[in-house]
């Protein structure tokens, strides 16, 4: 573990916390050990995020920086743009939920993992970017298009204006008035993405590093690949991390895994008691049908939709009938990572994410499979002729 | 499976019914056993013969709760005795998820019951069904856990909107 920072003066200044997730990108398609990289950028506002294919250092360096207003999952992009990453060497920035999904999809077949490089960056959550705007105007009081900046920190959502005008409100107080982070950031019991082969944060960096070094934890053989051609290129320096920092790391790791837990138990209880059936249905029947949620899932990936054939879902018939959602459940929630894109593009507006999680934690306590945690952990029902015999 | 789907009339008093899938090369010929031995059991069960247990989809189980079956009974073969090797191990595998599956969906695990039963076993099958008719009428009718999405209940009640209603 160490405290990493990029060498050159301009990328420093550009992304966050020492650029050294830039530096090491840059330094990875230079020195060929990746053909490119998959990154976030800002489109039209702090609220657009478009994923795109970086393959020159300027383009990596105009990604630079974090878009915590843009909920973007890259991994079903690398799928379906990147050929699943079987001829391209590909290196990703990912939130955990992106290393996650990537992992289960790697397990699924539909991603090359020996060609794909995670990055790992830590995340505390993000905010969709419709109430986003709606919060920025009524607790920030500014035009939200004016916002050029933001950045959590210290629990504060920070932003800043075209004018450098800095303004933060506690998430806490956003959340209480139900804005803040997504609900199923809320719920994320993972905000070091260990799954990855680097872990990248500004957790735990104290002393005089503080806000210009970026903690870095290498996870992985490849990781340790990446990081070295970034060294030897001379792209960044590394130091040791302080014991007193790896410890803070952790413990704030832990704050963030017990709240998630409360929220968890907060959102699941809706559902709870007599009647689930009915109380899930009561939101499930809002279904138009329209599967963007099949769409947008990173574990869903069968080429003809099982919820297709006429035994199963009579065609034509709104609201679906519940088999619909019963057979989507089935199928995906034993390897839900949870990362919240079926409640994102949902039109209906129903509460997907924690539905489908909350039948994955129940299912945990059979199967005890842990979702997108190691390519080791075989995915339930995959493993049922070594157990039995 | 539209064995199931009989939209019970409400003046009638309430018999548990339960869908019984039998592997064809066990579970049914135990069945046939229990006939052809003239042993007495409960008439609540339909039989629906499928090759293997391990062609059972889970999807097909919740598809027979919802077509109004109290119980669905999953009965296969021993575990080495599969006609075609190992499927009743995935059949057991596929079973042990959905007891997790079930009620986290809101339905009692308990109305999901496999066993294995070979094919001289007629009186392991009366018992078993004797048994699971009796289990049935402590736990009771479906449709006190599905509500308005049991069988009867859902055709009874309106549809929004067909997409033909739409587009005409």
């Amino acid at each position: 573990m160490y405290y990493g920072r990029a060498t050159d003066q301009l990328t420093q200044e550009r992304g966050e916390c020492g650029g050294v997730i830039t530096a090491t990108l840059i330094s990875a398609i230079e020195q060929n050990l990746v053909d490119g990289a998959l990154l976030i950028k800002q489109g039209e506002s702090i609220y657009d995020g478009i994923p795109f294919f970086a393959t020159t250092k300027e383009e990596i360096a105009e990604a630079a920086g974090s878009l915590h207003c843009a909920p973007t999952l890259s991994a079903k992009v690398i799928k379906n743009y990147l050929g699943g990453a079987r001829d391209t060497r590909v290196a990703v920035t990912c939130k955990p939920c992106d290393a996650r999904a990537i992992v289960e999809m790697g397990k699924r077949n539909q991603i090359n993992m020996d060609n794909v490089y995670m990055v790992g960056v830590n995340c505390a959550g993000t905010m969709p970017p419709v109430p986003a705007r709606a919060m920025i105007r009524q607790f920030y009081d500014i035009d939200p298009d004016d916002v050029v900046k933001e950045e959590i920190a210290k629990g504060k959502l920070i932003v800043q204006t075209k004018d450098g005008e800095h303004k933060e409100v506690s998430i806490d107080t956003l959340e209480e008035e139900g804005y803040g982070r997504r609900k199923n950031c809320q719920r994320c019991e993972y905000n070091i993405p260990r799954m990855a082969d680097v872990a990248c944060g500004n957790w735990g960096v104290i002393g005089p590093d503080a806000g210009k070094a970026t903690f870095v934890e290498v996870l992985t053989d490849k990781g340790q690949k990446l990081i070295d051609t970034a060294k030897a290129a001379g792209a960044i320096t590394l130091t040791d991390a302080p014991p007193e920092g790896i410890a803070l790391r952790e413990k704030l790791d832990g704050i963030m895994v017990k709240m998630a837990h409360k929220f968890m138990a907060a959102q699941f209880a809706k559902f709870d008691g007599d009647n689930k059936f009915e109380k899930l249905f009561a939101e499930l029947d809002r279904c138009i049908l329209c599967r963007n949620c099949i769409i947008n899932c990173p574990i869903c990936y069968c080429e003809e939709c099982f919820t297709k054939q006429d035994f199963v879902v009579k065609k034509n018939d709104l609201p679906p009938e519940p088999m619909f959602h019963l057979t989507r459940l089935l199928h995906i929630a034993p390897s839900c990572v949870d990362c919240g894109q079926c409640e994102d593009g949902c039109p209906a507006e129903i509460p997907i994410a924690t539905i489908t999680h909350m039948v994955q934690t129940e299912l945990q306590k059979t199967t005890g499979y842990v979702p997108g945690r190691s390519m080791d952990d075989p995915i339930p029902l995959s493993e049922w002729l070594e157990v039995q015999e | 499976m539209s064995q199931m789907e009989v939209t019970p009339s409400t003046e009638q008093k309430w018999e548990p019914r339960i869908l019984t899938f039998c592997c064809n090369w066990c579970s049914y010929a135990g069945a046939d056993g229990a006939g052809t031995s003239r042993m007495q059991y409960a008439p609540n069960a339909r039989i629906i013969r499928v090759m293997c247990s391990g062609r059972m989809n889970p999807v097909f189980i919740i598809k027979g709760f919802l077509s109004g079956a109290d119980i669905v009974m999953m009965l296969g073969c021993h575990f080495g005795d599969c006609h075609y090797l190992k499927g009743n191990y995935a059949c057991n595998a596929r079973m042990t998820l959905l007891q997790g599956y079930l009620p986290a969906i809101g339905i009692n695990p308990e109305r999901l019951y496999w066993d294995q039963i070979s094919a001289s076993e007629g009186i392991k099958f009366k018992e078993t069904m004797n048994k699971i008719v009796k289990k049935a009428q402590e736990l009771g009718p479906i449709a006190n856990e599905l509500g308005v999405h049991a069988h009867g209940a859902r055709q009874n009640r309106k549809a929004r909107a067909t997409v033909e209603d739409i587009f005409d």
